[in-house]
């Protein structure tokens, strides 16, 4: 097995290589177990330093990318704007570029504009992570998905995975399906015909906008938020609606003939993709997936800056 | 001025020297001579190079010159510069200006600006007053002042109602509505073609019908108001087979695309290079297809540059922020000698004989007896897009550092040579 990634930057699950997702998870592997021990603190990442630069609102994953470089021993720096604020790009590499006058090593950004990683990557000396770039991509995410199926079933390879909610609008969605099939999965996408793109088998996924149908189809139901908040117009009339065609209740799930895992990357709009019952049920591996984040992310964190010191 | 072109092949469907190598003899302005062999004793200027073709001087129907109001992009003169080293002699330029040019003051400014200059300069008026889509403006006294045609360019004219009324409006003084297609309510903006791209990228696509629709609305309301129109900027399929069809029918329809349809494709935006962002979009190879087929069956009347500066300010930027538009006046040719099954007699019609035809100019040609409006280049020579070989005050073209094929020679125009870097 090798030992370092193919990529100098986390921009995407694109620009990952099977071999790339494998390293990731063998290294995760490694830091759960650390992450268990009394003493859940590394070395690894001393006298780096690494900026959590956050343009757009965020609880979990800004916290999860943190607590995963501190235990790493990196030291952290939190910068957060609100989008407003930052409107051009001159604004976004100039804030990132003092930043870096500061002797930064790795930025870790989350940011409203899809592509705004790779743009600023081009752009920066540093290390970039992308931790969601609009309706781009959200590879840490996706990895920290398939990590928790791999966990929960033995493997990825030939699961049947159902994505469901708005696919237009998720950077998980795309960066799901990518990382799925790149590990063997099936992948289906359901949801309302307006909030899928078009063009989306283009990508090799089934699409089924009748949920039960999708339900009884898959192993895995990934639940996705619906982000009113990325919406610019209605795509459906109310979210009480949405939820009579889309949302998983216990009455819907205990009617499938097996046990499927049930997935949700939250923050959740309880009521609306999922029902408490659902969402707390031992169906449910949305526990398992913010635990393993944390994990992951060391894992991508430690990689990326190994890779530096080749 | 006196200048004898040596050994030049002739690329001109309306002069009786077509498809010869001859010499030319230009004499204060106009063309003394044409023959196999005009002695060069005694003549001070001779242009002379392997591979020279001349036709008469080339015509971009439609380029932004940002001037007044943008200045920082592109002004009149930074633009002409352009101009010269692309081989045009004459251009249509857009309204889309601060202000617009939407009234007779713009106009004057204009022309007044460019009078006596090598390039001839010949302003578009706004349809709409300040491109609002709301009320007409005044066309008639912008026609008066020398406008050729109107529109509102990237601002697509949402309303049916405006569109036939300004259709019907400009029938009595024979004003030419010059229409670019981009539903708003289907189209995002985003400037990616809808399809494999725009999945990959996350971002919504601009579908094909946001054009396809106002195309055909256009034509329903050309048919309807009996007047002639023209279709600018067409990139899809379905827009070359629904204009394939009204000239069928015999509507008064003419159409044009820009280069950078032609010549790429929408897969260049997966490296998320902004250069790239134009509006229409970049489409799928099968549209590229239909677009090429088009010009070779004489469905598409022109090609353009769509030349349109931006600064870096607004380029350098995070995609969904930056402006669409790239320079095109200085690769327009090559781009079209590269990327379309047009011979250079077909090149040449499409881009110094059909504008002026459609926008009801004097066409030049290449005849004893007549003023010299031409524009000497050739074909086969391979040149390298560098920095320092633009003219424009904006350098957003994707083709930089980028081998092209068909180089200008230079333009002569009211008793004027220039060569390509002078």
């Amino acid at each position: 097995m090798k030992t370092a990634l193919s990529v100098k930057h986390l921009v995407g699950i694109k620009d990952l290589t099977l071999s790339d997702i494998e390293l990731i998870f063998a290294t995760a592997d490694n830091f759960k177990s650390v992450i268990n021990r009394p003493i859940k603190k590394v070395p690894s990442l001393r006298d780096v330093t690494i900026a959590n630069i956050f343009f757009e609102n965020s609880t979990r994953t800004r916290i999860s990318f943190e607590l995963a470089e501190r235990r790493l021993s990196a030291d952290v720096l939190n910068f957060s704007a609100s989008a407003s604020s930052v409107k051009k790009g001159e604004t976004l590499i100039d804030t990132v570029k003092n930043i870096l006058a500061m002797k930064v090593d790795m930025v870790v950004m989350r940011h409203s504009s899809a592509g705004a990683c790779k743009f600023l990557a081009d752009n920066i000396d540093a290390v970039v992570v992308n931790a969601g770039d609009g309706t781009h991509e959200h590879p840490t995410q996706a990895l920290l998905d398939a990590f928790s199926i791999r966990e929960n079933l033995g493997n990825v390879k030939g699961k049947k995975v159902a994505i469901v909610g708005d696919i237009m609008h998720s950077r998980v969605a795309l960066s799901n399906i990518l990382c799925l099939q790149k590990l063997g999965a099936e992948v289906m996408v359901s949801g309302p015909p307006t909030l899928i793109p078009k063009y989306i088998s283009a990508l090799g996924v089934k699409v089924e906008y009748d949920l039960m149908k999708a339900l009884q189809w898959c192993d895995v139901a990934n639940m996705l938020r619906i982000q009113l908040e990325r919406q610019d117009i209605k795509y459906f009339p109310s979210t009480r609606e949405y939820s009579m065609q889309y949302g998983l209740n216990k009455q819907r799930l205990d009617s499938l003939k097996k046990k499927i895992l049930i997935m949700h990357p939250g923050p959740i709009n309880r009521g609306v993709e999922i029902t408490s019952d659902v969402a707390d049920s031992d169906q449910s591996i949305i526990l398992d997936q913010v635990e393993n984040g944390v994990a992951i992310r060391m894992a991508v964190l430690y990689l990326l800056a190994a890779k530096t010191q080749e | 001025m006196q200048l004898l072109v040596k050994s030049a092949k002739i690329v001109d469907p309306n002069s009786s020297h077509n498809g010869k190598v001859m010499d030319i003899l230009i004499e204060n302005g106009t063309i003394t001579e044409i023959k196999v062999k005009i002695p060069a004793a005694g003549i001070k200027k001779i242009v002379e190079a392997n591979d020279l073709h001349l036709s008469p001087g080339w015509f971009d129907m439609q380029a932004n010159f940002c001037d007044p109001g943008f200045e920082y992009k592109e002004d009149i003169t930074s633009g002409m510069k352009a101009a010269t080293a692309g081989g045009f002699t004459g251009v249509a330029i857009l309204p889309s200006t601060n202000p617009p040019l939407h009234s007779k003051t713009q106009i004057e400014y204009i022309l007044n600006k460019t009078k006596g200059e090598i390039v001839d300069l010949f302003p578009i008026g706004a349809l709409s007053h300040k491109q609002e889509g709301k009320d007409l403006s005044e066309m008639y006294d912008m026609k008066l002042s020398g406008a050729v045609a109107f529109t509102d360019d990237i601002h697509p004219v949402m309303s049916a109602g405006l569109l036939h009324r300004a259709l019907l409006y400009t029938k009595s003084f024979g004003g030419l509505i010059i229409s670019r297609c981009n539903d708003s309510s289907l189209a995002t903006g985003l400037c990616v073609n809808e399809g494999t791209v725009s999945v990959m990228l996350g971002l919504k696509g601009e579908p094909s019908i946001a054009e396809e629709i106002m195309v055909t609305r256009e034509l329903f309301l050309a048919e309807y108001a009996e007047a002639r129109l023209h279709i600018s900027s067409i990139s899809t399929e379905g827009s070359v087979g629904l204009i394939r069809n009204a000239k069928k029918k015999g509507l008064p329809i003419t159409t044009s695309v820009n280069a950078y349809n032609l010549a790429f494709e929408d897969t260049e935006l997966l490296g998320w290079d902004t250069n790239f962002k134009v509006s229409p979009p970049l489409r799928g190879k099968n549209d590229i297809k239909a677009l090429k087929k088009a010009l070779s069956d004489g469905t598409i009347d022109v090609i353009c540059s769509d030349h349109r500066p931006e600064d870096e300010e607004n380029k350098k930027l995070e995609f969904d922020m930056a402006t669409p538009g790239m320079i095109g006046l200085q690769t327009m040719y090559p781009l079209v000698n590269m990327h379309s099954d047009l011979s250079q007699e077909e090149i040449v019609t499409k881009i110094a004989i059909n504008p002026r035809k459609i926008l009801g100019l004097e066409i030049p040609t290449i005849e004893k007896g007549v003023d010299a409006n031409l524009t000497i280049f050739s074909p086969g020579t391979e040149w390298t897009l560098n920095k320092k070989d633009i003219h424009s005050q904006s350098y957003n073209t994707p083709l930089l550092n980028k081998k092209l094929k068909g180089a200008l020679i230079g333009i002569i125009n009211h008793d004027t040579y220039k060569g390509k870097n002078t």
